[in-house]
């Protein structure tokens, strides 16, 4: 266990529903976990698992047919603890936070950012809103941010719309105005999945070097294991709303416990193993989310599933911060032969 | 911009020329010709048979239909209209005449309409769901279903017959002009005649709001901790604002036509109560220009419309 005063947020046995037709989707169903300071968290997990819905937990930015239904989002700030899911959705203290210690950026940098305004009012905005900067003062931290950025010409470039600037920069763009207030945490839900490969690898340089130099937590949504391998400290896997593995990236990647996890991690070619991997896709599919299995919830697609899979098994921490959801995960453990 | 704007002008004039080939074509067909028109009636009484021919003559009467068009074009072009027939008045006098009362008449209704129907739009979107939303939807719906002149009565009926408020009709009484004057013989119809257009643009104004809420660029804004009224008013309205201004274009020819009618219920001396009369009169050579005036600043208007949005979205603007 970390000490407190390296965590940067800790979310306690969280539960986000969502309230659709009369139908209850427990999107997230329970999970806990904690940024370290200056770490990158990833969390992995197949499509419609509660990924993005765990990270607008956070920043509370959840639509308005869903809520936090039970559990804790505490944010570790400076001056004392914050207890985000008691703030007002759109309160002053939560708008104090969003930007200024936690903040976002999304997976399309084509849609997130608004058509009608340059890229420096847009960037401006947070900066207006969370420092007394003069507009001024604004516009040299923007151009400022934007050459940090690697952007070229920042001087020129503040003043374009986003639809002059190409994808990579775009995302580029918003990462600068991510971090223009220093930020604390910085949620990246699927960074790059909309753009191609050569980029994705700068924006996730620039995602390290930022985090080294601004001691920025990063919680870091992603589908790709390479990357996961490459910038993570820690690693969460979730599936349909639970966190089923989560540990150190040393001890998930290497000795993954769940079956969900190692089906999972079977499952993804790993850049850079060549060709001929031995890949084998996780058989059946995700369970409708109106009507989630009762017990273990990747039960109806386990090898190894018992009769006791039918409870929902409790969470067993080992080996000091590997943590895992699984009846039978001693049967799994890397010295059980 | 520069460049959009002059091609956007260019493409104006082959349709400006299609529409008034039709009009002159359709002044030929109607008794006496488009050209004697042009000449004042009660000069043309006092000539003689020669001095008629030779009046033809000069005006080119006696050439051919395409050459004729052009002359009668290029009357047109320096603002002879040709004349009424009732009375023999130059048709460009009346269009002086009348031209003010209907501009007055349509740009309050259209600053009306437009302001009214997006505050109304943007805030029912706002407040999806609630009953002020679903209130101003049905009354969106029966004021854009219910004809004006309708409406039209029923307004004169209660505020200026019964309760008196309002005087029945007219612009401005002789001896009475300043703007106070004025105000209380406009509030009606202008109102009556913004009706339908503030419940159209308010149906619109609404769902692109409500369009323009569920985009992406909403949420970055609120992840930011921008205020609410910020995310709503800067990012939502600006951008909602666009596809309303191109519909407020659309929707002009509506409020011209509805004009005509408006003007004529309420004793407006504008166009539109002219071109009834001449309707009535079986007056050709107004009811032709006046029909082409009007086409003339739908298309202006338009071009008007696209130049703004141009303006307002930089997409356009910079390409
Ligand atoms: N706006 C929404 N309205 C209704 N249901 C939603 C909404 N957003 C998410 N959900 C539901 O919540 C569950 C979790 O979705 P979430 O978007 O968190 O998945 P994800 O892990 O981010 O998937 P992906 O990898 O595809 O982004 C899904 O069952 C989804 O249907
Ligand atoms: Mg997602």
């Amino acid at each position: 266990m970390p000490r407190t005063q390296d965590v940067a947020l800790s979310v306690k046995n969280l539960k986000t529903y969502f309230y659709t037709n009369n139908r209850c989707n427990k999107a997230v169903n329970g999970v806990s976990f904690e940024i370290r300071k200056g770490k990158t968290l990833c969390i992995v997990g197949e499509s419609g698992c509660g990924k993005s819905v765990t990270a607008s937990t956070i920043m509370q930015l959840l639509p308005a047919l869903s809520r936090i239904e039970q559990g804790q989002v505490t944010y570790h700030s400076d001056s004392g603890d914050v207890h985000i899911e008691k703030l007002q959705r759109d309160g002053k203290e939560m708008r104090a936070i969003r930007g200024s210690e936690i903040a976002m950026i999304f997976q399309d940098p084509m849609t997130a950012l608004n058509p009608v305004y340059t890229i420096g009012f847009q960037i401006g905005e947070s900066l207006k809103y969370h420092t007394d900067l003069s507009t001024k003062e604004i516009r040299e931290k923007t151009i400022d941010l934007l050459r940090g950025m690697g952007i070229s010409l920042p001087e020129m470039r503040v003043d374009d719309y986003p639809h002059s600037y190409s994808g990579g920069m775009r995302q580029r763009a918003m990462i600068a105005m991510a971090m223009s207030c220093n930020p604390k945490i910085l949620i990246a839900d699927e960074p790059t999945t909309a753009l191609d490969v050569t980029i994705q690898s700068q924006i996730f340089e620039l995602m390290d070097k930022l985090k080294a130099e601004n001691e920025t937590a990063i919680m870091l949504i992603t589908h790709d294991m390479g990357v996961v391998a490459e910038l993570a400290d820690d690693v969460a896997v979730m599936y349909m709303g639970n966190i089923v593995e989560a540990g150190t990236v040393d001890q998930v990647l290497r000795h993954p416990v769940h079956p969900y996890t190692r089906a999972l991690l079977k499952s993804i070619p790993v850049l850079g193993r060549g060709r001929n991997q031995d890949i084998q896709p996780i058989a059946g599919s995700t369970p409708d989310p109106y009507d989630r299995p009762i017990g273990c919830q990747f039960a109806p697609r386990c090898k190894h599933r018992i009769e006791a899979c039918d409870v929902m098994p409790q969470e067993v921490t080992f080996n000091g911060t590997q943590r895992v959801m699984c009846w039978r995960y001693k049967e799994f453990l890397p010295d059980a032969g | 911009m520069l460049t959009y704007v002059i091609r956007r002008i260019l493409l104006l004039i082959p349709m400006l020329l299609t529409i008034s080939f039709l009009v002159y074509t359709a002044l030929e067909l109607t008794p006496g010709d488009a050209v004697s028109a042009l000449i004042n009636p009660e000069l043309a009484s006092r000539l003689t048979e020669a001095q008629f021919y030779e009046l033809r003559e000069s005006y080119g009467l006696n050439k051919s239909f395409i050459t004729r068009y052009g002359i009668w074009l290029g009357n047109v072009m320096q603002g002879n209209f040709g004349h009424s027939l009732a009375g023999g008045v130059p048709i460009s006098t009346i269009f002086l005449d009348r031209l003010p009362a209907t501009l007055e008449l349509s740009l309050v209704a259209l600053f009306f309409s437009t302001v009214l129907g997006c505050i109304l739009g943007t805030y029912s979107a706002l407040k999806r769901g609630s009953i002020t939303d679903s209130s101003l939807t049905v009354i969106g719906m029966v004021g854009v279903s219910i004809p004006e002149f309708f409406f039209g009565l029923v307004a004169l009926l209660i505020f200026a017959l019964n309760l008196g408020w309002l005087p029945v009709g007219g612009r401005l009484l002789p001896g009475y002009e300043t703007i106070w004057d004025r105000i209380p013989h406009i509030v009606m119809p202008a109102m009556v005649l913004s009706l339908m257009m503030t419940a159209g643009v308010m149906r619109y104004a609404r769902s692109s709001m409500l369009d323009a809420l569920t985009r992406d660029f909403i949420t970055t804004a609120r992840s930011k901790g921008l205020p609410e009224w910020r995310i709503n008013l800067l990012h939502g309205f600006r951008v909602a604002l666009t596809p309303v201004v191109v519909l407020i274009g659309f929707r002009l020819p509506v409020l011209i036509g509805g004009s005509v009618i408006i003007e004529q219920v309420f004793q407006w001396p504008g166009l539109g109560n002219e071109f009834i009369g001449a309707v009535r009169g079986s007056d050709y050579p107004l009811v032709m220009m006046i029909a082409l005036f009007s086409v003339f600043t739908v298309l202006m208007a338009s071009l008007i419309i696209d130049v703004l949005t141009a303006l307002i979205d930089p997409r356009v603007r910079l390409s």
